[in-house]
């Protein structure tokens, strides 16, 4: 894929509600560092995440 | 499905495909996680063909992450968008006949209770709409009236998707798609209400802009189905490639849909279904 979405772990509190909007399975991953991580080689860019996420966390490039 | 079955032989492990590992590792089998435990574990569904922003496959992801026992359930599919993501389930699915789902999984089903008489063995079916309202809805209809325990779960895109975008009965009234230029002529099918009205103990129609409802509403109905009767589920999942939106705005149009009032997320529980779930969900607060 040309794109993908990327986070801005400052503003990334790990509330989830992207990895609940992603259509792609296993692409958001909360892991112990409680920050979402993202599968850049998986991700479509559709951008349904960056859509809900309510930090505003997440950009499309 | 025994989970003893999803261990990998010593002598295989170096050559078994790093996904088939991490289901192994990581896997949900047998574990009993919810909705909330998305993003933590290996999920079910690997990387599929469908469309960026697909609500169908979003509802998909979310459907199959609340299954109440995976290692013992079977999907049953159909022709459709849907069906291009069943390959990639690490689940048993048959894809049946176009239309042809809930006849099959009746059969299945009434197969497994004599084969396995003292374990519930869930049987699913996930279609699409035109499967599930146009196509299929004889058997669809006919499974209802036999009272057959099985969950139908229809994932409604609103059009013929996959084949470039043809109207069906699901489609709002004046949709104007790439193969019906002029318009729909009809309404929409009240499918959870001709469910109620053939014999559906559960109906729900629910939309993945509220995750937890849909896997709440999921999770009752299969569980329902297991005793009780048939159950029915409908999911909203609008396509961005047939009706021409953004990607991103997939969530916002479910939203504007449920405001204006042309898309209900409703819920129909029978006494019947009342009294079972009370019990089941009574000691398990997590449900």
């Amino acid at each position: 894929m040309y794109g993908a979405v990327k986070v801005d772990e400052e503003k990334c509190n790990g509330c989830k509600v992207c990895v609940f909007a992603c259509p792609d399975p296993n692409v958001l991953t909360l892991l112990k560092t409680k920050k979402i991580t993202v599968n850049q080689d998986r991700c479509k860019a559709c951008g349904l995440c960056a859509s809900v996420c309510p930090k505003e966390a997440l950009t499309v490039n | 499905m025994s989970k003893d079955f999803l261990r990998i032989s010593p002598a295989f492990e170096d050559i078994m495909p790093a996904e088939y590992r991490e289901l192994v590792a990581s896997g949900p089998y047998g574990k009993g996680y919810g909705i909330s435990d998305l993003g933590s574990h290996k999920e079910l569904l690997e990387e599929h063909p469908l469309c960026a922003g697909c609500g169908l496959a979003l509802s998909l992801r979310l459907t199959l992450s609340v299954l109440p026992a995976p290692e013992d359930t079977v999907i049953v599919g159909s022709t459709g968008c849907s069906a291009l993501a069943f390959p990639q389930v690490a689940l048993h699915n048959i894809h049946s006949l176009f239309g042809n789902q809930n006849a099959v999984a009746a059969g299945l089903k009434r197969a497994l209770k004599l084969r396995f008489p003292d374990k519930h063995k869930d049987v699913v079916v996930v279609a699409g709409d035109g499967a599930t309202a146009d196509i299929g809805l004889d058997m669809v209809m006919q499974s209802w009236f036999r009272g057959e325990l099985i969950t139908t779960i229809m994932l409604d895109n609103e059009a013929y998707a996959n084949t470039g975008g043809q109207e069906s009965g699901m489609s709002p009234k004046g949709a104007v798609l790439n193969m019906a230029p002029k318009g729909k002529k009809f309404q929409k099918i009240n499918m959870p209400e001709l469910a109620r009205e053939a014999g559906c103990v559960y109906v729900a129609a629910v939309s993945p802009a509220n995750p937890k409802r849909l896997g709440k509403a999921i999770r009752r109905a299969i569980l329902v189905a297991r005793e009780v009767g048939p159950t029915y589920v409908q999911i909203f999942a609008p396509c961005p490639t047939n009706f021409k939106f953004k990607p991103q705005e997939t969530i916002k149009r479910i939203k504007e849909r449920e405001k204006d009032g042309t898309y209900l997320t409703r819920e129909y529980i029978s006494q019947e279904a009342q009294e079972y779930l009370a019990a089941m969900e009574g000691g398990n607060k997590d449900e």
